[in-house]
C-alpha cells in the first residue's frame, strides 16, 4: 500500500521520474511510428504484388499451351474459382515515338484480364471526379474533358482504338513506359513534349498525347516449339491508355496487347499446317499409319498462362493455398482430356501470386524483420534508461529506504516499491507514446508536407515509393503490443534498482547523507 | 526495579564490530541488559561509543556479531537467530524508532508519514479495509503531539520540534511495547526539546510503553526510571 502512495507522489514531485517517462514516451512513440509507416508500406506493396497476376498462375512459358479455352471453362465451373483469363508473356522491343526504343515485357491479354487482375484499377486516363489528395489546385488533366478520358478509359479496357474509323489491335503501356509522362510530385501525369534525335545533330520536337494518336512499334521474336528463333516480327500499335500498377517494374517495362494481335505476331494463333510425310506418301498406302499425304491439320491456339482469381479475398498470406491445390486437380483432369496435347500436370508451372513474388515478399519480411530489430533495439534503450534513472533515484532515496525497513518494510516490499514505480513510469511513458504514435501516424502526411514546405524535406518521395500518401494507421494489436512491451522493459529496466534498493543495509541507508 | 518485573527485553553479551576496510573496529564489546515491561531506561555516552548501534541491534534492524554469541530475548523470544521475515515483523508490530534526524519521508504528507506504518503493517488489502480507523488513529495521535492542524503539511514546512512530533506519532502508530529514541531532542532547542519531551512521555505513559532513550540530555536523563553509561563498549558499573 505504501508502494501505491510513494510511486504517486514520486511521479508528481520529482524531476527523474518525468525524464524516465519522456525516455519510454519518446522509445514508444519512435518504435510504434516506424513499424506502423513501415508496416503499412509493406502490406501496400505484397498487395500490390497481386494487382497484375491474379491469385493464381497457371504456366507454360515460350511456346505455350493449346486449349486453354477449354481449361478456362472448366475452371469457370469450379466454386472456387471466380474468373480465369488466358495470358501470354514475352520480351520484345518497343519504339517510342521520340525513335527512343528500350526493351519491355509484353503481356497479350483480353478483356478477362481484367476480370481476374486489379487492372481495370490501375487504368491511368480515367474521368475522375475528385483530385488526387495532393493535387489542391487541381491540376490533374484528368479532371477536364471528360468525353475524352471516357474513351481513353473505354480504349483501355477493350485493348482497341479506332482512328479514321478503323478499330485496331491496341497497346496500353506502363504509365512510366514511354517517357512521354511526366510525373507532378502530387502523383498525377501530364503529358510532355520530348525530343527526337536527328542523325544531323538537329532536334525535332515530338509532341503527342500517345492515347489519343500515339503509336508504338513492338518487336518480338517469336520462336519454334524448342525454343529457336523463327524470324523476327515488327508491328505498330496504336496506345489505347496507360496503366499504373504502383510497380516500378511494371510501370516501367510492361506494355500490355490484345492477345489476338500478339498470339498472331507470335505464331501462337490456330493455324492450318499442311501434314506432308514423305514415308507414307511413297508407299501408297494411305490410313494405315496416319494421316494420308497433304493432309490439313489444326493447330489450336496457344497462350502461356492461365490466370485464376479465386472467390474471396486471396491477399492473406497463405490464403490462396487452397486455391491452388483446386487449380491443380482441375488442371489434371484437362490434361487427361488433352493427353499428349498439353503439357502434363507434373511439368506444368502452377503458383500462388505468393510464390511468385517470393523475392519481393522475402525483401518485406527482412525489412519486417529489420523493424523487429529496430524494436528490440528500443526496448533496451528503454531497459538501460530506466536503468540508469532509477539507479540514481535508489541512490537518492536511499535514506527513504532504511527508514521504510526501520518501519517494518520487508525487502520483497521495497522490491515492489520500485517494480511498481517503474510499472507506472511504463505505463505512463507508454500510454503517452502511443498517444503519441497515433497523434504523428494519423496526421503524417501534413506533418510531412509542411516539413516540405518548412524545412524544404521531403522523406517519402512518391517517385521512389510510388504510394501518394504515406501509410497512416496504426494497427490496434501493433499499438498494444508496443505499450506492452515498453510496460516490461520499464520494469525490467527497473529491476535491477530495485534488487539493490532491497539489499541496502537499513542500518547504513539511515546513516546515509 | 525492573528486575521486580519479566523483562520485556534481555540483551545478553552484545558485540559488534564494524569493519572498516581491513580493520576492525570494534564498537559494543560485551553489553548486557534487561529492561523491564514499562520501564524507561536512558542511555548516556560520548559521541561514537556505540549508543545508536546498540538500538539499532535492539530494535531488530542490524545483527550482532555471530561470535561471541549474543542473546537479545524479547517477551521469551530469542532474535538474534530469528528469520528475516520475523525480524521485519518484530519491527513492524513491537518497536518503534524514533531518531534524531527525525527521518520522515520528505514526498509525504505528516498525516501519511505516520500512516506509513499501518499500511506496511496490514498490507494492501488489509489497509484497504481498515484504512479509515487508521486515518482516526494517526489523526488522534497527531492530535496528541498538537498538531492536528498540520495533517496536509510536508515535513518541509515543518520546524524541527513539529517534525520530531510527527517522528513521535509515526512510532506509535503500531502500538508497539518497545520505543527506542536515539537523541529524540538531539537536534532541538532547549525549550522546543521540552516539548518534544513531554509529548513523548505523556504517550509512554497512556500504553505504558517501555522506552530506551539514548541521549544527552541531562533532563530527559533526570526524568529516566534507570540511566545507564556505555564507554568502551560496555556498561559503566556506577
Ligand atoms: N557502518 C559502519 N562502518 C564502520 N563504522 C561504523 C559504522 N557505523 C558506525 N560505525 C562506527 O561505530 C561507532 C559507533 O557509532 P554509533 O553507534 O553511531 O555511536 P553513537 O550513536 O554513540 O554516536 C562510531 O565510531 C562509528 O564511526
Ligand atoms: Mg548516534
Amino acid at each position: 500500500m505504501y508502494q501505491a502512495l510513494l510511486t504517486r507522489r514520486y511521479l508528481t514531485s520529482k524531476v527523474m521520474p518525468l525524464l524516465a517517462s519522456l525516455a519510454v514516451v519518446l522509445c514508444t512513440a519512435l518504435v510504434l511510428i516506424t513499424w506502423s509507416v513501415m508496416g503499412g508500406f509493406l502490406t501496400m506493396l505484397i498487395g500490390s504484388g497481386r494487382t497484375m497476376t491474379g491469385d493464381v498462375v497457371v504456366q507454360w512459358p515460350t511456346t505455350g499451351f493449346a486449349h486453354y479455352e477449354d481449361f478456362i471453362e472448366r475452371l469457370k465451373k469450379d466454386p472456387m474459382v471466380e474468373a480465369a483469363a488466358p495470358m501470354i508473356e514475352a520480351y520484345g522491343i518497343a519504339g517510342m515515338p521520340d525513335g527512343r526504343t528500350q526493351t519491355v515485357m509484353i503481356r497479350g491479354v483480353d478483356a478477362r484480364f481484367g476480370e481476374v487482375t486489379k487492372y481495370r484499377d490501375v487504368i491511368w486516363w480515367k474521368p475522375i471526379s475528385e483530385p488526387l489528395p495532393r493535387d489542391y489546385t487541381r491540376e490533374d488533366p484528368r479532371l477536364g474533358s471528360p468525353e475524352l478520358m471516357q474513351r481513353l478509359h473505354a480504349q483501355g479496357l477493350s485493348f482497341t482504338r479506332t482512328d479514321n474509323g478503323v478499330e485496331k489491335p491496341a497497346a496500353v503501356l506502363g504509365v512510366e513506359v514511354s517517357g512521354f509522362n511526366r510525373r507532378d510530385p502530387a502523383g498525377f501525369y501530364t503529358p510532355r513534349v520530348r525530343d527526337r534525335l536527328l542523325p544531323d545533330g538537329g532536334l525535332d520536337e515530338v509532341n503527342v498525347f500517345l492515347p489519343s494518336y500515339g503509336d508504338i512499334t513492338i518487336n518480338v521474336l517469336p520462336l519454334d516449339q524448342s525454343g529457336g528463333v523463327i524470324g523476327t516480327r515488327t508491328a505498330k500499335f496504336p496506345v489505347a491508355n496507360e496503366f499504373q500498377s504502383g510497380i516500378y517494374e511494371l510501370d516501367n517495362k510492361l506494355v500490355l496487347l490484345r492477345l489476338d494481335a500478339l498470339q498472331e505476331m507470335l505464331h501462337m494463333q490456330q493455324a492450318e499446317r499442311v501434314v506432308d510425310e514423305p514415308g507414307t506418301g511413297a508407299l501408297g498406302q494411305p490410313g494405315a499409319l496416319g494421316q494420308p499425304q497433304g493432309q490439313t491439320i489444326i493447330d489450336p491456339a496457344r497462350v502461356t498462362h492461365v490466370l485464376v482469381r479465386g472467390r474471396g479475398d486471396m491477399g492473406q498470406r497463405g490464403a490462396a493455398e487452397p486455391l491452388l491445390e483446386r487449380v491443380t486437380q482441375i488442371y489434371e483432369e484437362f490434361a487427361d482430356a488433352h493427353r499428349g496435347e498439353v503439357p502434363s500436370v507434373f511439368l506444368i508451372s502452377i503458383m500462388t501470386w505468393e510464390d511468385l513474388n517470393r523475392t519481393m515478399i522475402q525483401a518485406v519480411e527482412k525489412e519486417t524483420a529489420l523493424v523487429l530489430f529496430l524494436f528490440g533495439i528500443m526496448s533496451l534503450t528503454a531497459v538501460f534508461l530506466v536503468l540508469a534513472i532509477f539507479w540514481a533515484m535508489v541512490v537518492e532515496k536511499t535514506r527513504d529506504i532504511g527508514i521504510l525497513r526501520a518501519l517494518g518494510a520487508s525487502r520483497s516490499g521495497i522490491v515492489w516499491l520500485w517494480l511498481r514505480y517503474g510499472l507506472a513510469i511504463g505505463l505512463v511513458g507508454a500510454s503517452l507514446g502511443v498517444g503519441l504514435a497515433y497523434l504523428v501516424v494519423s496526421n503524417i502526411n501534413p506533418i510531412h508536407e509542411w516539413m516540405g514546405r518548412a524545412l524544404s524535406v521531403q522523406i517519402w518521395d512518391p517517385k521512389i515509393y510510388y504510394f501518394l500518401l504515406i501509410p497512416n494507421q496504426v494497427e490496434t494489436p501493433r499499438a498494444v503490443l508496443v505499450l506492452m512491451v515498453f510496460v516490461l522493459s520499464s520494469m525490467i529496466g527497473a529491476l535491477i534498482p530495485a534488487a539493490r534498493a532491497a539489499r541496502l543495509d537499513p542500518v547504513a541507508s539511515l546513516r546515509f547523507e | 526495579m525492573g528486575a521486580a518485573q519479566p523483562p520485556l527485553i534481555r540483551v545478553t553479551n552484545l558485540h559488534k564490530t564494524y569493519r572498516m576496510g581491513r580493520a576492525l573496529v570494534p564498537v559494543l564489546r560485551g553489553v548486557s541488559l534487561e529492561v523491564g515491561e514499562g520501564e524507561f531506561v536512558a542511555v548516556l555516552g560520548a559521541s561514537g561509543s556505540g549508543k545508536s548501534t546498540l538500538l539499532h541491534l535492539m530494535g531488530g534492524l542490524d545483527r550482532p556479531d555471530a561470535t561471541p554469541r549474543a542473546e537479545i530475548v524479547y517477551r521469551g523470544v530469542e532474535m538474534t537467530g530469528a528469520s528475516v521475515a520475523a525480524l521485519d515483523r518484530y519491527r513492524t508490530l513491537d518497536v518503534g524508532f524514533i531518531f534524531q534526524f527525525y527521518h520522515l519521508l520528505p514526498e509525504l504528507n505528516v498525516i501519511e508519514n505516520v500512516l506509513v506504518g499501518a499500511m506496511i503493517r496490514l498490507g494492501r488489502l488489509g489497509y484497504m479495509r481498515r484504512g479509515g480507523e487508521e486515518r482516526d488513529r494517526a489523526a488522534a495521535l497527531l492530535d496528541t503531539v498538537g498538531l492536528s492542524h498540520r495533517l496536509k503539511h510536508r515535513p518541509a514546512e515543518l520546524s524541527g520540534g513539529e517534525r520530531q512530533r510527527v517522528a513521535i506519532a509515526r512510532a506509535l502508530m503500531n502500538d508497539p511495547s518497545l520505543l527506542l529514541a536515539d537523541e529524540p531532542t538531539g537536534n532541538l532547542d532547549h525549550a522546543t526539546g521540552e516539548r518534544v519531551l513531554e509529548a513523548l512521555l505523556a504517550l509512554r505513559e497512556q500504553g505504558r510503553r517501555t522506552m530506551v532513550v539514548v541521549t544527552h540530555d541531562p533532563d530527559i536523563a533526570a526524568r529516566a526510571d534507570r540511566v545507564l553509561r556505555l564507554a568502551d563498549g560496555v556498561f559503566e558499573t556506577s
